[in-house]
C-alpha cells in the first residue's frame, strides 16, 4: 500500500508528468475564464479556499513529508540543512496563497452582493503609524530572529569540504533560490537560461505596474476582478518558478539525472541522451539530405520559427483576438506585454518540444554560442 | 497622549505580545550563550580536571609519605638554626634600623648628584659651543664648568661613601641570616617534588584555592569574559610544516585533537580511558625528548581526521572495527563526514603516514605493517601495472619468459596460466582466469582460447624444451636433501607439499622465506639436466634473475637436482590437456581486429590468418591486455607502458572517485575499497553487464589477510600530503640510500642475514648464531669498503665453520653495490669512505703488550693465519686473521675487541682478557704478564690498540678456500656437526663478518 504509493509519487514526479498536471491545474484553480472557473465549480476545487481546504491541504502536505521521513531514500534529501528552506516553501507558498484567495473570495462575493471589500476603511477614518503599525512590525521582527535564531542553533551550516575544481560535487546543486534557473539550463543554452530569462524575469516583474491597466482589485483581496493577470503571475511564479526550485531539490540527483522522490539516488543511472536540432530534423529527417554548409541556410527554418514566434504572432493576436486589448492598451504597452508574455510562455514551449520531439535547439550555432 | 479608540489594535493586546516575544526572545538569547558554551570539549576538560586532581592528591600523599621521615631532620636543623637566628635577634633589629636610615641618607645623596649631572651636561653644551664659535655672547663658562665638575666629584664621593656603609651593613645581616637560609634551602630542596604537587594541585583543585582564586576560577570562564584567560579552551597546536591544502592555498595545519585528548603526552594517564589516556609509545611520539615532538607534527599528521574539529563526530574519527563503530553511534551519535576528504585512517593503517616523511625505506623501526606492505608492493610485482613514482618499481618480479621453451613445455605452461595455483598452491603468480566475473561459459571459451594463445606466443619460433633425464645429471638424493637444508637454499626457498606446514605470509620475516618458489613438483615441471645446468649456473639461462650462484661442484649439483626432481605432481600432469574452440579464437581474432579496423576487414584480415597465426595474434594482444609484461620479460615487449592505474597518490583519491560497482554490501571509504579489492580484485565487477574485453582484470594473488591489511597501508601511504621539507626525514638521507636499501630487499639478504634487526631466517633454522650467515649490525663501519666490494664480487671463506655459503651475486653491477655499501655505510653512521692505510709502530710498547695479550689469549685455536690451521677443531673454526688489515676498519676492530656481543649478540669470540691495575701491580706479575703489559698500568684503550696493531702485522695468504676445502674432503663435514658441538665455548669467532661473507664448509 505505502509502496504503492511511493511508486506512483515517483512515477508522477517525473517533470513531465508533474509538469503537465500543474500547467493543467493552474488554469483550473485560478480560472482565467468562464469556461475554466465552471470546471472549477463543478470539480468544486473552490473548496480548497475554504478553512477546510486549508487544513486537508496542510494535512497532506505534511503526510507526503511525514512519508518522506520515514523513508530511507527520501529522507536523506528532506534532512539535509539545505533543504530545510524548501520544506518552509511548501507551507509558507500554500498558507499565503491560499490566505489571499480566501480573502479574495469572501470579497467577491461581498462585492457580487453590493457590499464593500471587508478590507475597506473609511477614508477619513486615521490608522496611525505608531503604534499601529510600527509596533506590530515590530512584534513580528521579534519573533522573527527568535525563529531565525533557533532555526541556527538547532541546524548547523551545511558546509562542504574546500572547493576543488579536480573534483565536483555530484550532483553539483546551486543554492536553493537558484535551482529554478539551473532547471531551466536543462532546456536553454546558458546565455538565454542564465542571462536573458533572469532579466526578463526581473524586468518584467518591475514592468507590471505600468502594464497594468486594471483599476479594480486596488486595496483589497479580489479575485474575480483581476483573475487573467492573478492566472498569468501564478503560472509563473509557481510553475516555472518555484515548482523548478522542487524539482532542482528532490528530484534532480546525480548527473543531474531525475529520481522519483522515494527513489534511491544510484550515480550509475544512465539516461539517453539523443537530443537534435530543429535544422537537423528539416535538412537530415526531412528532405533526407546533410546539413549545409552555410550557417545562415543551415539554420534559417530556426530563424523563421522563432521569427515568427517573436513577430508575428503578436500582430496575430492584435489583429484577431486581442483587438479589444490593443485599443484599451495602446500599441506601446501591448508589445511589451506580448514580449513579456511570450518570453514567459517560451519556457514551457520549449520544455514540451524537449519532451515530446527530443527537440535540442530551434537555432544551433555552436560555432559562436548561439543556440535558441 | 492618543485615546485609545483612535488606535486601529488594541494597545493592551499588543503590550501582551510584545511582552510574550520579548520573553521568548530573551530566553532564546540564554539559550545561545548556552549553546555556545556548551562544547563537548569543556565536558571532557572537566571530567579531566577532576580526574588531575585525584591523581595529584595520591601523588602528593605519596609524596608527602616518602619524605615524612627525612624531612623531620631537616626540620629540625632549620628550627636550631632559627634559635640561633633568634637569639641575634636584637643585634639584627638595630642594624636593619642603621640600613634603613643610610638608605634614606643614600637616596637624598644620589638626586644632588644626578642633579648636578644635568648641570653639568648643560654647561658642557655651553663651553663646546664657546669653543666651536668664540665667545661672543658674552663671558666664557669656562669657570662655571669646571667648578661644577669639582662639585660633582665631591657629590660622587659622598654617595659612594654611602654606598659602602651600606653594603657593609647588608654583609653583616645576610650572615646573621645565612644558616637559616641555607637549612631553609636544604629543606625546600628536599621537597621540591611535594611542593611542585602541591602547587599544582593549588592551582586545578579549586577547593584548595584562597577565595579570591576561586572567585577568579569561577570568572574566566564567564561567557563573553572567557576570551581573556578562560580554563576551559580549545587546546591547538599550528604544525606549520604540514599544510591542509584546499587546492587553491595549502595552509598550516591547527590540530585541536588536545581540546579533548587532554594526557595524551602525560605518562600519569595511561590507564585512564578514552579521550584521557595517554599515547601508547611515548618514546617515539610527542614528548620533546621523542622524535616526533607533538609541537613539531601534531596529531592528524599520521592519525588524519579533521584537525580543527572539536567535537567527537566533527573531528572526523574512523571506526577501525564494525563493533567501534556501532558502539560509536549509540555512544557519540557518530556519522561519518562525507564532505571531509581526510577522514582519520582506521588505528590498523595509522602506519600508512610514516612513509609521508620516510619513505625511503621498509625497513623503518616501529612501522611493521608498512614495512611488510612495502616488502609486499615489491614482492607480488604491483608496480609492475601501477606506476607509483615515490616507491618505483626495482625489478620485474617474474621471471624472464625470452627463454622458456628452454625450460618448459607448452602444455605445462598452458596449464600453469590457467591456474597456477593447480600446480603449487602457495605460489607468488596471481591467477588471471578461473575468477568471479569469468565464470560464463562464453567467457570461459575466450579465457581457454587467450590462454593457448599466450602460451603459443611465449612458444612461437623457438625450440620445443628438449631437456634430457638422464642420470649423467641426477645424483643421490640423500646427500641432495642434506645438502639443500646445509647450504643455504632455505635462505630463499622451501619445499613443502603441505599447506598447512608451509610458512604462513604474515610478516616480512616469513616473507623472506618464499623469495623463491616453494620448490615441489618439480618432476613435473623441468627436466634434470635444465635444473642440473640452471644450479651450476643460473645467469647462462637467465642473466637477470635474483638466484645467485652457489658455485657448486657438479656432484652437489647432481645431488641437488636428484633431490628436488623426485617430487612430481600427479593431479597436475592429470590434468587433460589445454583445449580451446577454433571459432571462439576465430571471434576473439575478429574482436581484437576490430578495435582498430571496420567489422568487414576485421573478418576478411581473420580469414587469411591462419590458425597459428590467430593464436599468436591473440597471444600478443592477450598479453598485452593482462599486462603479463610488468613482471616478465617477453619478447616483443621490452617497452611497454604499464597497464594499471598509477598509484603514486592513490590514498589520497577522493573516496567518490573509487568505483563500488553496483552493490552496496561495501561501506565507502578508500581503505574498504582496497581491501576488497586485494581480497576479490574481481569483485566491483559484480552484476555488471560487461563485454569480455571490459571486464576488470587485475589478477588474484590470494593474499592472507595480514597481508592485505599490509599492503592496503602501503598504498593508503601513497598520497599527496604536503609535509615540509624539514620535517621529512628521507631528505636527510642520500638517494643512494634508498636504492641500495631496496637492492638489499631485492636480492633477500635479510633472508639469511639479520639487517637492521629484521630477517635473518636462516641462522634462526640453523639455530646458533655462530654457525649462520652473520649479523650485518655495523657492517658499514666494520668493513673496509674496497674489500667489501671485492669480497661482493668474488666471495672467498670468512669463517671456515660455517656451511652455508655466502652465494656469489654476478648479476649485480658494480653500481648497485655501490649502492648496496653505501647503504651499511649510512645505517651504520660511517661517514668516512676512503681511508689512509692503518699506521702503528711495531716497536712501541703497546704493539709488545698487545703480543703477549695476543699470546696469553690464545687466538690461535680458533684463528686461521693465513696458512696456519687454527689449533682447535674444525666447528670452531674462526677467520683467517691475515685478512684483517685488508678486510676490517681499525676503530671498529677497537671497539669489537671490548664487547664482542654488543656488536654481534650470540659471538663465540670472547672479549680478551684485559689485565687491570692490581693485578698488574701483584707480586710476581712480570712474570705473569711481562714488562710491557705492566708499563701500560691498565690503560684498557693502550692495550686493546696493542692488540689490534698486533693483528694488522700479521702475515699470511688471505685466501685459504683450497686449504679449507682440501681439508673437509679428506675429514668429511659432518652435516649435523653443529647440533652437537655446543661445548666449543672458548671458540670465538671474533671477526666477524661482514655482510656477505662466505662460507665454508
Amino acid at each position: 500500500m505505502l509502496d504503492a504509493f511511493k511508486n506512483s509519487v515517483d512515477y508522477l514526479s517525473n517533470p513531465t508528468i508533474s509538469f503537465s498536471l500543474l500547467t493543467v491545474l493552474t488554469p483550473l484553480l485560478f480560472p482565467p475564464t468562464d469556461w475554466f472557473d465552471k470546471i472549477n465549480r463543478k470539480l468544486r476545487l473552490h473548496l480548497l479556499w475554504t478553512k477546510t481546504g486549508c487544513a486537508i491541504s496542510m494535512a497532506v502536505i505534511t503526510f507526503f513529508f511525514a512519508v518522506g521521513f520515514l523513508d530511507e531514500n527520501f529522507s536523506v534529501i528532506l534532512t539535509k540543512a539545505d533543504n530545510f528552506p524548501i520544506i518552509l516553501m511548501f507551507y509558507s507558498i500554500f498558507f499565503c496563497t491560499w490566505l489571499a484567495m480566501h480573502k479574495a473570495y469572501i470579497n467577491d462575493e461581498r462585492l457580487e452582493k453590493g457590499l464593500k471589500p471587508s478590507e475597506y476603511n473609511d477614508p477619513d477614518d486615521k490608522v496611525l503609524v505608531w503604534p499601529d503599525l510600527v509596533y506590530i512590525e515590530f512584534i513580528a521582527l521579534i519573533l522573527f530572529t527568535v525563529f531565525l535564531v533557533v532555526w541556527s542553533i538547532l541546524v548547523a551550516a551545511p558546509l562542504e569540504e574546500p572547493a576543488n575544481p579536480a573534483s565536483t560535487p555530484n550532483p553539483s546543486k546551486a543554492p536553493w533560490y537558484f535551482l529554478g534557473l539551473q532547471e531551466m539550463l536543462v532546456y536553454y543554452d546558458p546565455w538565454i537560461a542564465g542571462i536573458l530569462l533572469p532579466i526578463f524575469c526581473v524586468v518584467g516583474l518591475m514592468a507590471i505596474p505600468y502594464m497594468d491597466i486594471n483599476k479594480k482589485g486596488d486595496g483589497y483581496y479580489s479575485f474575480k476582478e483581476r483573475r487573467v493577470g492573478i492566472f498569468i503571475f501564478m503560472y509563473g511564479w509557481i510553475v516555472l518558478w518555484l515548482f523548478l526550485i522542487v524539482l532542482g531539490t528532490f528530484f534532480r540527483g546525480p548527473n543531474w539525472n531525475f529520481y522519483g522522490p522515494f527513489e534511491y539516488w544510484d550515480a550509475h543511472k544512465v539516461v539517453a541522451l539523443n537530443n537534435i536540432n530543429l535544422s537537423e530534423y528539416f535538412w537530415v529527417k526531412l528532405l533526407g539530405t546533410g546539413l549545409p554548409d552555410n550557417i545562415l541556410l543551415r539554420e534559417f527554418v530556426g530563424f523563421i520559427v522563432v521569427g515568427i514566434y517573436l513577430f508575428i504572432t503578436p500582430v496575430l493576436l492584435a489583429k484577431t483576438v486581442l483587438k479589444d486589448m490593443v485599443k484599451s492598451y495602446g500599441l506601446v504597452r501591448f508589445g511589451a506585454l506580448m514580449t513579456f508574455g511570450l518570453v514567459m510562455l517560451s519556457l514551457p514551449i520549449k520544455m514540451y518540444f524537449r519532451w515530446i520531439f527530443d527537440l535540442k535547439y530551434f537555432v544551433a550555432i555552436p560555432e559562436y554560442f548561439f543556440n535558441i | 497622549m492618543f485615546k485609545n479608540d483612535e488606535r486601529y489594535w488594541d494597545i493592551n493586546l499588543l503590550n501582551k505580545w510584545f511582552a510574550v516575544s520579548s520573553i521568548i526572545f530573551l530566553a532564546v538569547t540564554v539559550w545561545v550563550f548556552v549553546d555556545d558554551n556548551d562544547d563537548e570539549f569543556k565536558t571532557y576538560q572537566k571530567e579531566f580536571r577532576k580526574m588531575q586532581i585525584k591523581i595529584a592528591e595520591t601523588k602528593l600523599v605519596q609524596d608527602s609519605t616518602e619524605i615524612a621521615s627525612d624531612r623531620i631532620i631537616y626540620e629540625k636543623e632549620l628550627a636550631i638554626a632559627q634559635e640561633n637566628f633568634d637569639d641575634r635577634k636584637e643585634d639584627l633589629d638595630l642594624l636593619e634600623k642603621e640600613l634603613r636610615t643610610l638608605k634614606n641618607r643614600h637616596y637624598n645623596e644620589n638626586m644632588l648628584y644626578q642633579g648636578q649631572k644635568a648641570q653639568i651636561d648643560a654647561l658642557k653644551f655651553l663651553v663646546e659651543a664657546d669653543n666651536a664659535h668664540g665667545a661672543s655672547h658674552g663671558p666664557s663658562h669656562l669657570d662655571d664648568y669646571n667648578t661644577a665638575l669639582d662639585k660633582l666629584d665631591n657629590l660622587r664621593l659622598i654617595r659612594e661613601g654611602t654606598e659602602i656603609e651600606i653594603s657593609e651593613k647588608e654583609q653583616i645581616i645576610k650572615q646573621i641570616k645565612s644558616q637559616v637560609k641555607a637549612k631553609k634551602d636544604d629543606l625546600d630542596a628536599f621537597t621540591k617534588k611535594y611542593t611542585l604537587t602541591k602547587n599544582t594541585l593549588e592551582k586545578i583543585d579549586r577547593e584548595k584555592m584562597t577565595i579570591g582564586n576561586q572567585i577568579g576560577d569561577i570568572v574566566r570562564d564567564l561567557p563573553i569574559l572567557d576570551f581573556l584567560d578562560p580554563y576551559y579552551k580549545v587546546h591547538q597546536i599550528v604544525v606549520a610544516d604540514v599544510k591542509y591544502d584546499v587546492n587553491f592555498a595549502a595552509v598550516p595545519t591547527v590540530d585541536r585533537c588536545t581540546s579533548c585528548h587532554l594526557g595524551i603526552d602525560n605518562p600519569d594517564f595511561s590507564d585512564a580511558p578514552q579521550p584521557y589516556t595517554t599515547h601508547p609509545n611515548l618514546e617515539l611520539y610527542l614528548t620533546s625528548s621523542s622524535p616526533h615532538p607533538i609541537n613539531n607534527f601534531g596529531c592528524t599528521s599520521c592519525h588524519a581526521g579533521k584537525s580543527r574539529g572539536t567535537s567527537f563526530v566533527s573531528s572526523g574519527h574512523t571506526p577501525n572495527t564494525p563493533e567501534d563503530k556501532e558502539r560509536w553511534k549509540e555512544e557519540y551519535d557518530w556519522k561519518k563526514d562525507h564532505h571531509w576528504l581526510t577522514p582519520m585512517l582506521p588505528t590498523r593503517y595509522t602506519q600508512a603516514s610514516c612513509f609521508n616523511c620516510h619513505s625511503n625505506t621498509s625497513d623503518l623501526a616501529g612501522a611493521e605493517k608498512l614495512n611488510f606492505g612495502l616488502s609486499l608492493v615489491d614482492k607480488a610485482g604491483c608496480n609492475g601495472c601501477h606506476h607509483n613514482e615515490d616507491w618505483p618499481t626495482q625489478a620485474k618480479s617474474g621471471p624472464n619468459l625470452k627463454k622458456v621453451n628452454e625450460k618448459l613445455s607448452e602444455d605445462w605452461v598452458a596449464k600453469w596460466v590457467k591456474n597456477p595455483r593447480h600446480f603449487r598452491y602457495n605460489t607468488r603468480m596471481p591467477a588471471i582466469f578461473e575468477q568471479p566475473n569469468q565464470e560464463t561459459e562464453e567467457v570461459t571459451e575466450y579465457n581457454n582460447a587467450e590462454i593457448a594463445g599466450i602460451t603459443e606466443y611465449l612458444f612461437n619460433g623457438k625450440d620445443k624444451k628438449s631437456g634430457s633425464n638422464s642420470k649423467r645429471f641426477v645424483g643421490d638424493i640423500a646427500s641432495g636433501e642434506k645438502l639443500f637444508n646445509a647450504i643455504g637454499c632455505t635462505g630463499c626457498h622451501v619445499s613443502e607439499n603441505n599447506p598447512e606446514l608451509a610458512p604462513h605470509v604474515d610478516s616480512y620475516y616469513n616473507l623472506t622465506k618464499v623469495q623463491g618458489p616453494n620448490l615441489i613438483g618439480m618432476g613435473s615441471k623441468v627436466s634434470a639436466e635444465w635444473l642440473y645446468e640452471w644450479l651450476m649456473d643460473p645467469q647462462a639461462y637467465m642473466p637477470e634473475t635474483k638466484m645467485p650462484n652457489l658455485r657448486l661442484e657438479p656432484q652437489q649439483a647432481k645431488d641437488l637436482t636428484a633431490y628436488l626432481i623426485k617430487d612430481k605432481n600427479k593431479p597436475f600432469d592429470d590434468l587433460p590437456d589445454h583445449k580451446y574452440s577454433k571459432e571462439v579464437l576465430d571471434q576473439l581474432t575478429v574482436n581484437w581486429l576490430k578495435k582498430s579496423n571496420p567489422e568487414k576487414y576485421a573478418i576478411q584480415k581473420a580469414s587469411k590468418m591462419d590458425e597459428l597465426e590467430k593464436l599468436n595474434f591473440v597471444g600478443e594482444k592477450s598479453i598485452r591486455h593482462y599486462g603479463c609484461f610488468g613482471c616478465h620479460n617477453i619478447d616483443g615487449f621490452d617497452d611497454a607502458k604499464p597497464i594499471g592505474v598509477e598509484i603514486t597518490e592513490e590514498g589520497s583519491k577522493p573516496v567518490g572517485k573509487f568505483d563500488f560497482g553496483l552493490f552496496h554490501d561495501i561501506e565507502h571509504t578508500t581503505h574498504a575499497w582496497i581491501e576488497n579489492k586485494l581480497r576479490t580484485p574481481r569483485i566491483y565487477d559484480r552484476g555488471k553487464e560487461s563485454e569480455h574485453l571490459d571486464l576488470l582484470k587485475m589478477p588474484n594473488f590470494y593474499f592472507s589477510e595480514e597481508e592485505i591489511e599490509a599492503i592496503t597501508t602501503a598504498v593508503l601511504s601513497f598520497n599527496a600530503n604536503k609535509i615540509g621539507e624539514k620535517l621529512l626525514a628521507h631528505k636527510k638521507a642520500p638517494d643512494i640510500y634508498k636504492k641500495g636499501h631496496r637492492l638489499v630487499k631485492q636480492y633477500n639478504c635479510q633472508g639469511c642475514h639479520l639487517i637492521e634487526n629484521r630477517g635473518g631466517q636462516l641462522v634462526d633454522q640453523i639455530g646458533k648464531p655462530e654457525y649462520g650467515p652473520p649479523n650485518l649490525h655495523t657492517e658499514g663501519r666494520k668493513a673496509n669498503p674496497d674489500w667489501l666490494l671485492s669480497f661482493l664480487n668474488n666471495p672467498s671463506i670468512i669463517r671456515p665453520n660455517l656451511q652455508a655459503k655466502m652465494p656469489s651475486f654476478h648479476q649485480i653491477s658494480d653500481e648497485d653495490w655501490d649502492a648496496i655499501i653505501a647503504y651499511f655505510q649510512h645505517m651504520a653512521s660511517e661517514k668516512v669512505h676512503y681511508r689512509s692505510e692503518h699506521q702503528f709502530d711495531t716497536e712501541s710498547t703497546e704493539f709488545a703488550a698487545g703480543q703477549t695479550l695476543h699470546e696469553i689469549g690464545q687466538c690461535n685455536s680458533c684463528h686461521f693465519y693465513g696458512e696456519e690451521f687454527p689449533t682447535g677443531d674444525a666447528p670452531t673454526w674462526a677467520p683467517n686473521l691475515a685478512m684483517t688489515k685488508e678486510r676490517l676498519n681499525p676503530d671498529w676492530v677497537h671497539e669489537w675487541l671490548k664487547n664482542p656481543q654488543e656488536i654481534m649478540p650470540g659471538t663465540k669470540m670472547p672479549a680478551p682478557y684485559l689485565p687491570d691495575e692490581a693485578v698488574l701491580s701483584a707480586k710476581g706479575a712480570i712474570n705473569d704478564w711481562g714488562s710491557d703489559l705492566i708499563k701500560l698500568n691498565g690503560d684498557t684503550t693502550k692495550m686493546l690498540n696493542g692488540l689490534r696493531d698486533y693483528l694488522w702485522n700479521i702475515e699470511g695468504s688471505n685466501n685459504i678456500d683450497d686449504l679449507v676445502k682440501t681439508y673437509f674432503d679428506k675429514n668429511g663435514y659432518d652435516f649435523e656437526s653443529s647440533d652437537g658441538d655446543d661445548d666449543y665455548d672458548d671458540d670465538d669467532d671474533w671477526d666477524d663478518e661482514d655482510e656477505d661473507e662466505d662460507d665454508d664448509w
